[in-house]
């Protein structure tokens, strides 16, 4: 289930942002315990902890004292910030440098996406 | 349960097994206990079972547990195919040593696990088969609940669902009752996610003991043009290189710097992770790769 | 006390059904006989005087070499493994002393229903004593051949020492080519000697196995 490379704790702490991005977890929801979180994902309980553990120093989980963990009111607009930091250098460079390697001419590439505007979405 | 290995060796007639161990496990975690065929496992963990008289210190809590009652007490050691499974009995005669002579033994529990293992109650251990009596040996090892459970190449002979079986039982059964599990295997990759702490050993010395997310962090497989890859490695822990053509793969062990990130992309030198296994595979090499 | 519990439950109702089931056969094979031949010597003496002291050994080697092991695995300390075993000698020779006084019984009451003639029989404590040795030196020889490999032949000698002296008093158990006469000489004191036997054969158990490491199972 994980690649056994990178740690596995940034793997689920990945999983979880990436599910509070697309709306999979909504504010305020509780999310499953660390308990469940291991047995689901076959990992170590403590593993688990710490990604939860990482998750609420980011602020994109907060702690309820003996109920358990909750998605922060603002962890999506947070991660989405965040991410749009990030997005031309990560998502937008490779592409360009992967279009120019295999020669598909940007401008191809830019038609295409107003396709997907001109679609009304994703 | 704490466990402090104090100088311990173990010899049989010229062979030396362990040799002058010592290290020590804060407890309360699931550990795995990883080596090479001879690298010692099995001497180590009969000697902290007290299944054997250890030359050196071996204690559990803070007392030496070789013929110690209270501290055998709190240990289970299940070696291969079950220490307390003796071939002509049935399986059934197994499990009445258990809740005869454990105090911490959950009978319902082992019965629950004899049924998930599809093991016939009435069958005499010499008649299962090798997977069959891993999985006596992990019913035995887990329904002891002994603050310190040890299992030792308890998947051998397992099909590939008996073992994720095992795998997904041996995690609930911690999670609901938590105590220091020490696992002994070579199938690292499948088990590797269920581990907290790494002990490695090998020709009866340790090697490196960290906890498995932190080893995974420390290897880095440094990709690229071959002289640039030595320049970048000159004065790195290199544990393995491999070349393809002007393309040179090496296994660097310990953390890079800011400083060295910056070099590695200005070099345009790619860098990723490398698996435990293959972690494991190089710092447990005698020849060819450095310490 | 837990391990004295189990082996008293199960080996002693193991070892009672097994001479159970050698008496029924005994009788039977002495009314087979009976068609033949004239019935002179009882059958039921050559179960408790010949069978019973290797049965016991048997069951001494097993309480060490399977057994043991068992106990160290679940937690036990040899110890506590020997002093239970150690207890356990003195009832199982006893339980098997009892099973082989009231064969006797059963067996004369045929006897003397059919005309049969029987052949002469050791005291009880005879019994007692030779089932009491044969266990512990089964005891010795598994722990020897545990510990030491093969090295363990060299306690052969000594369990043969002890066993031998046990035999000499009881009829039918065979005859003994030097020292057919040493009872005789030895008069009460010969039960002093057996004690001795048991005592060797437990020390020496209890020397060997106090540490003796738990080995692999193949």
């Amino acid at each position: 289930m994980f690649d056994d490379r990178s740690p596995i704790y940034r793997q689920i702490a990945d999983r979880i942002k990436a599910d509070v991005l697309s709306g999979a977890l909504k504010a305020d929801e509780q999310v499953m315990s660390t308990n469940q979180y291991a047995s689901y994902y076959r990992i170590n309980p403590a593993t688990a902890a710490k990604a939860f553990q990482q998750l609420v120093d980011e602020q994109v989980l907060y702690k309820k004292r003996g109920i358990g963990m909750f998605v922060s009111t603002r962890a999506r607009d947070m991660l989405r910030e965040q991410g749009r930091e990030t997005f031309f250098g990560e998502v937008v460079d490779p592409m360009v440098a992967e279009a120019r390697a295999i020669g598909i001419p940007l401008a191809e590439v830019i038609r295409r996406i107003e396709q997907h505007e001109n679609n009304g979405g994703v | 349960m704490r466990v402090e290995v104090q100088g311990l060796t173990v010899r049989y007639g010229d062979v030396t097994a362990i040799d002058d161990m010592s290290f020590s496990l804060s407890g309360n975690k699931i550990y795995g206990l990883l080596g090479r065929n001879g690298s010692g496992k099995t001497s180590l963990m009969s000697a902290l079972a007290g299944y054997r008289r250890p030359s050196g210190s071996v204690q559990l809590d803070g007392v030496p547990v070789f013929e110690n009652a209270a501290a055998m007490r709190q240990v289970c050691l299940v070696r291969h195919s079950a220490d307390a499974a003796d071939k002509g009995d049935k399986v059934s005669y197994v499990l009445e040593y258990g809740a005869a002579w454990r105090d911490t033994w959950d009978n319902d529990y082992a019965l629950e696990l004899v049924d998930l293992f599809k093991i016939g109650l009435k069958t005499k251990v010499g008649e299962l088969s090798l997977g069959q009596r891993s999985a006596l040996g992990v019913v035995i090892g887990l329904a002891s609940r002994s603050p310190l459970t040890m299992l030792d190449e308890s998947h051998l002979g397992m099909d590939t669902p008996t073992r994720y079986a095992f795998y997904d039982t041996l995690l609930n059964d911690f999670m609901a009752h938590p105590r220091t599990i020490i696992i002994s295997t070579h199938l690292i990759e499948e088990l590797s996610s269920l581990l907290e702490e790494v002990v490695i050993i090998d020709g009866g010395r340790l090697v490196l003991q960290e906890e498995a997310d932190v080893l995974r962090s420390r290897g880095t497989e440094v990709t690229g043009n071959a002289s640039d890859v030595d320049e970048f490695t000159v004065g790195m822990t290199v544990l393995g290189e491999k070349s393809l053509g002007r393309t040179k793969a090496a296994m660097v062990y310990g953390a890079l710097d800011d400083e060295q990130l910056v070099r590695a992309r200005q070099l345009g030198l790619e860098l990723g992770p490398i698996a435990l296994q293959d972690l494991f595979v190089h710092l447990t090499e005698p020849v060819g790769g450095k310490r | 006390m837990k391990i004295f519990r189990h082996l008293a439950l199960t080996l002693t109702a193991f070892c009672a059904m097994v001479a159970g089931g050698s008496f029924v056969f005994a009788v039977a094979l002495t009314f087979v006989v009976s068609a033949f031949r004239d019935v002179e010597i009882s059958a039921w003496n050559i179960v408790a005087s010949q069978v019973g002291p290797w049965f016991l050994l048997f069951i001494g080697v097993y309480a060490i070499h399977n057994v043991l092991p068992i106990a160290v695995a679940h937690g036990r300390t040899r110890r506590e493994f020997l002093v239970a075993a150690s207890a356990f000698s003195v009832v199982l020779a006893l339980v098997m002393t009892a099973v082989e006084w009231l064969g006797f019984l059963v067996e004369g009451g045929i006897y003397s229903l059919m005309g049969w003639g029987a052949d002469e029989r050791a005291t009880q404590f005879a019994y007692l004593l030779m089932y009491l040795v044969w266990f512990t030196v089964g005891m010795l020889c598994a722990a020897a051949f545990d510990r030491f490999g093969g090295g363990g032949i060299f306690v052969l000698p000594v369990a043969l020492a002890l066993v031998v002296a046990t035999r000499v008093q009881v009829p039918g158990s065979g005859n003994l080519p030097f020292v057919t006469s040493l009872p005789y000489l030895l008069g009460a004191g010969w039960y002093v000697a057996l004690a001795v036997s048991f005592g060797v054969a437990l020390a020496g158990t209890w020397a060997i196995a106090r540490e003796m490491p738990i080995r692999v199972r193949a």
